[in-house]
């Protein structure tokens, strides 16, 4: 199954701002991914156009929160988990093993499916990834932590108790702190894997609103069981089956109409 | 389009209803084309009363064709293939209601229709009206099979109707002015001829939707003409 070539001249469906050319940020070529023996991505090629929303679907056990930790190199952390292909990411291969996977994580940052606050303050959740790639001064960093709660409308919100203990928030309110702390190193990626699934309908809203807004200045992938979610949030979606990439189109074609009959089936609920 | 059927069955059997109601409304609205051509053509009084007292059935089932549409629209958020059928299915029952009307006014405009002893000659209207019904017949069948290559023959075929309805407009005018006293009637049959036109304007519009409901894609905005209609405007002007 061949994907339609995204990169070079992305499907022109309604949703992709057509004025402005979108390069492709991360290009994925020929990737196969293992499990041990078990093969769960095959051959897979898709590219992430810059400042656009990729929406990765599928069912469960289909290769696309594979695919995802496969950018970012999150399957290094365990063994017998191996890639092989190309994903490339400022012309070089990002699983070749000579990657400063530290500075790659800053510039590829991840959103978990349940917010993964650290056990510690507000400001500190912020503050800690910060310092790890910058030096800032006290100043520096207040400006930083206000700027990127502001931008996850957060900030009214919290500003009055910075260092109060950020497990006390509300869960919407948590995963809004994560993907501040995700933007606070300024990364150009950020990956998703089911941000919204834990939250309940006014959270998951103002998540996808801030997507809205994020993609004017980030490239994003997300990874979603909740095809509505695709359609609002994403420029181009995705579709896997048995870790192998379907389709791939403006987010317009594939819920209006899809090529693939196995696409097809999927997100009008004929499956199985 | 595809065999599979939804995960959900009552998904799936109220998108059964919804081909149900139209394909009710589709055999109300060709008998009632049928009636009306009848009444015209051959003078037929019964069929010029029953047309229009079909009509209510066929308004109420587009009533509950829109209400169980917008039902799914709400409750399953169809999408692709579903969605395309369901957003066409308002549509086309929209045409039907619509076919119906045409017809009932035909039928009701038969019964002011006095030529017997006019000389005007029926024969251009009957086979305008033959291929009307032929058209709507077909685009019916097209409808219930799902089938994307029968709705573009219809969308094809009303070329004819238009190039029919062209001379029609010629003809009538001819008579009128030929003999004034033959002005009435022949204003009756251009009206007749002219709903005959809209029906068969709306069995094509019914094949565009079949056309987007199967495929995903638009037939042309414009069809392509051929022959006589290439060179002359289709209709006359208004």
């Amino acid at each position: 199954m061949t994907a339609s070539p995204a990169l070079s001249g992305l499907p022109g469906g309604l949703s992709l701002p057509q004025n402005e050319t979108h390069r492709p940020m991360i290009s994925v070529r020929n990737l196969d991914f293992y499990y041990g023996e078990h093969k769960a991505l095959r051959n897979i090629s898709l590219n992430f156009p810059e400042r656009c929303v990729t929406g990765m679907i599928g069912p469960s056990g289909c290769g696309k929160s594979t695919l995802l930790r496969v950018l970012n190199r999150m399957y290094d952390l365990y063994p017998g988990q191996r890639a092989t292909g190309e994903v490339l990411f400022d012309d070089r291969n990002v699983i070749s093993p000579d990657i400063d996977l530290n500075r790659l994580r800053a510039r590829i940052g991840m959103v978990f499916q349940k917010p993964t606050p650290f056990p510690m303050s507000i400001y500190d959740n912020i503050a800690f990834g910060v310092k790890l790639h910058e030096t800032l001064s006290r100043s520096e960093m207040n400006d930083r932590v206000e700027d990127v709660l502001r931008r996850v409308a957060l900030w009214n919100e919290v500003k009055d108790r910075l260092h109060a203990s950020a497990t006390a928030m509300s869960g919407g309110q948590q995963q809004r702190l994560c993907i501040a702390r995700t933007i606070a190193t300024k990364p150009e990626v950020i990956l998703l894997d089911e941000p919204t699934s834990a939250l309940d309908p006014v959270s998951t809203a103002r998540i996808e609103e801030l997507l809205d807004e994020l993609k004017k200045e980030f490239t994003i992938a997300i990874v979603t069981h909740n095809m509505q979610q695709a359609a609002r949030c994403a420029d181009q979606v995705a579709f896997f089956y048995l870790g192998e990439l379907v389709e791939v189109d403006s987010t317009d074609v594939i819920f209006t109409a899809p090529r693939e009959a196995r696409t097809q089936d999927y997100i009008t609920g004929r499956f199985g | 389009m595809t065999e599979t059927s939804h995960t959900v069955k009552s998904y799936e059997q109220e998108l059964e209803l919804l081909r149900n109601i139209m394909a009710r409304m589709g055999g109300l609205v060709e008998r009632q084309t049928s009636l009306a051509v009848a009444a015209v053509i051959d003078r037929n009084e019964e069929a010029a009363i029953e047309a229009p007292d079909l009509d209510p059935q066929v308004d109420e089932l587009e009533r509950e064709a829109e209400t169980l549409a917008i039902r799914i629209l709400a409750l399953r958020s169809p999408m692709a293939v579903d969605l395309r059928e369901i957003v066409s299915a308002l549509k086309i029952t929209g045409d039907l209601e619509r076919i119906g009307d045409y017809a009932s006014s035909i039928a009701r405009r038969s019964m002011k229709l006095d030529i017997a002893d006019s000389g005007i000659s029926l024969t251009g209207l009957r086979s305008m009206g033959r291929l009307v019904q032929d058209n709507l017949r077909r685009v019916i069948d097209a409808l219930s099979q799902r089938d994307r290559d029968r709705a573009i023959e219809v969308w094809q075929a009303d070329t004819a109707v238009d190039e029919f309805y062209t001379s029609m407009f010629r003809e009538l005018m001819t008579y009128m002015m030929e003999d004034p006293r033959s002005i009435t009637s022949c204003i009756h049959l251009l009206f007749v001829a002219k709903n005959l036109e809209r029906i068969g304007d709306h069995a094509t519009n019914i094949a565009e939707r079949i056309y987007y409901a199967a495929t995903g894609q638009m037939l042309p905005a414009v069809r392509p003409r051929g022959g006589l209609a290439a060179s002359a405007p289709s209709r006359p002007a208004e």
